[in-house]
């Protein structure tokens, strides 16, 4: 068994039978990390996270947090294993207020409502003064927001988030990732698939690149702003030198 | 004119309890259920069983309650009758449906079909197929605005009964999804599934709750029908394409969309029956169905999905 906050092996996973996304997929996240997952369209970076939170079909390898095998757990008792995932899209209830979507998550993880909201909407205050307001009005940033702090409510040791900078502008995207920072802070480990390729190196401490279904490169930040390969795959600096195969 | 609009809202309101299970079995469950209907029907009859059974072991459960042309024993089998009819939802789902969820939508409205010609005959076999009725007693129309007034306006207690007690259901039943979890769950459910499940809601634990509440609304519906018409066992199917055009009308998902298709359906249905003959009455309610369809395509209160 593993310390790591997230351990994943060999992990092949896919929707269909015999059509794997995720092919042989490895990775480990140590506590108290920040670390994004990189790569091209259809490489699979959303279908490994959404597999590790229950919602894509695992069809080999295992996952571990924190020591514990949640391979075969559904997706909705994961909360209740420490993690919460931050989908990509229709990441709120749109029918439901602020403060109901919060409640919502509040009241299945049976927490003392008080007690769980108060942190919430100290880390996100503009949440607190919305808080009746239906989560579908709110703007794409502060969806995001919400989206995030309804995963807190769970108090998680693991938030993943599949890309949490989609649809924002820049100012947004460095709003948002203020806030994952404090949220690491607080001694969350994080997980993010990011497009937005310089934003994610500046924010994790590392970072995986996922070619074709499994990782190719793994490294520090440091390390990976500065690899030729991820250079020229992402950064638009070419250097002459062969970038992973498959990309693109 | 005013008769026409208190036998619409009394027909309505039947119509909207059986469109709302209708409208939760569609938003939650993601099919649609032809089935729904032989609820209604089989909460009628079990009501009557029930009634009788409790009237036989004591026949001071028959005595008419005030002005109504009930007792106790039918008050008290309409509960019972709630039970079993969610019970047997959820054996249908248990049985049928759940076994197939995974052959997509189309599987399932077809197995629907299929359970429901199958209870339709089952409560045939049972009940025989000759009109039944709560009660002997002849209820009197008492006449709350005279002829002079827009065509004057006469009720029975039994149709007063049937327009609150489904108010007030479904005003209890719209505080249970606004207020507590396992409604909030439910709502969350219908909208996003995904992410309800990754906020932790059990989505077999809100499948079954969706048939129960189903059967349970099917349940008072089918018994108001009888009270305040008369039990066949072909009453669900009868029953179905006003349930369908209200929801429809109303929009998916929507509980209060369902209560106003419910109406509109039922006032059309009054109107058409005094205005153009009651041969018409289902092809009046499909018209202004299809109008506000064309107007409003996702119907009146209809939530994006």
């Amino acid at each position: 068994m593993s310390d790591a906050a997230l351990r994943v092996d060999d992990l092949e996973a896919g929707y269909e039978p015999g059509l794997p996304i995720v092919r042989g997929a490895n990775l480990t996240v140590q506590p108290g990390e920040i670390v994004a997952i990189l790569g091209p369209n259809g490489a699979g970076k959303s279908s490994l996270v959404k597999a590790v939170a229950g919602l894509v079909p695992i069809t080999r390898g295992r996952v571990f947090v924190h020591g514990r095998d949640i391979t075969r757990i559904p997706a909705h008792q994961m909360v209740f294993e420490g993690l919460a995932f931050v989908p990509q899209t229709e990441n709120v209830f749109i029918n439901l207020s602020v403060a109901e979507n919060l409640e919502l998550a509040a009241s299945i993880v049976k927490a003392r409502r008080q007690a769980a909201l108060d942190p919430v909407y100290a880390m996100f205050p503009d949440l607190l003064r919305q808080r009746a307001l239906p989560a579908g009005q709110l703007s794409g940033g502060q969806r995001q927001m919400l989206a995030v702090a309804r995963a807190l409510i769970a108090k998680p040791r693991l938030l993943i988030l599949d890309e949490p900078s989609a649809g924002l502008s820049p100012l947004l995207v460095s709003q948002v990732f203020a806030k994952l920072r404090e949220v690491r802070d607080t001694g969350i480990t994080v997980l993010l698939v990011e497009q937005n390729v310089k934003s994610a190196l500046a924010l994790a401490d590392r970072a995986a690149v996922l070619v074709e279904g499994r990782e190719r490169i793994v490294g520090s930040s440091t390390e990976l702003l500065q690899d030729e390969r991820v250079a020229a795959l992402y950064l638009g600096r070419h250097t002459g030198k062969q970038a992973v195969g498959g990309a693109g | 004119m005013l008769q026409i609009l208190a036998d619409g809202l009394v027909i309505g309101s039947i119509i909207a309890l059986g469109a709302i299970g209708l409208s939760m079995t569609l938003s939650i469950v993601r099919f649609s259920n032809f089935s729904h209907g032989e609820l209604l029907g089989w909460g009628a009859y079990l009501a009557l069983v029930a009634s009788t059974a409790f009237t036989a072991f004591s026949p001071a459960w028959a005595a008419p309650l005030g002005p109504f042309s009930f007792g106790w024993g039918l008050l008290l089998a309409l509960l019972l009758s709630c039970g079993l009819t969610a019970l047997l939802a959820l054996s249908l789902d248990t049985v049928l449906f759940k076994r197939l969820r995974k052959q997509g939508s189309i599987t399932l409205v077809i197995a629907s079909f299929g359970a429901a010609l199958a209870l339709r005959n089952l409560l045939l076999f049972w009940q025989g197929g000759i009109p039944r009725y709560y009660s002997e007693n002849l209820q009197i129309a008492v006449a709350l605005v005279p002829r002079s007034v827009g065509g004057g306006l006469r009720v029975t207690p039994d149709q007063v009964f049937v327009f609150v007690l489904s108010l007030v259901t479904v005003t209890g039943l719209h505080l249970f999804l606004r207020h507590s979890t396992l409604g909030r769950s439910m709502r969350a459910t219908a909208l996003n599934p995904a992410l309800a499940r990754v906020t932790g809601i059990d989505p077999e634990r809100i499948l079954r709750a969706t048939w129960l509440i189903g059967g349970v609304l099917a349940a008072v519906a089918g018994v108001f029908a009888g009270l305040t018409v008369q039990m066949r066992p072909t009453m669900g199917v009868d029953l179905l394409l006003p349930l369908f055009a209200a929801v429809i009308l109303g929009g998916v998902g929507s509980i209060w969309g369902a209560v106003l298709g419910g109406f509109i359906v039922g006032l059309t249905e009054s109107a058409s029956v005094t205005l153009v003959g009651a041969e018409y009455r289902s092809a009046a309610a499909f018209a202004v169905l299809i109008t506000i369809l064309m107007l409003r395509p996702r119907g009146l209160f209809g939530e994006r999905h």
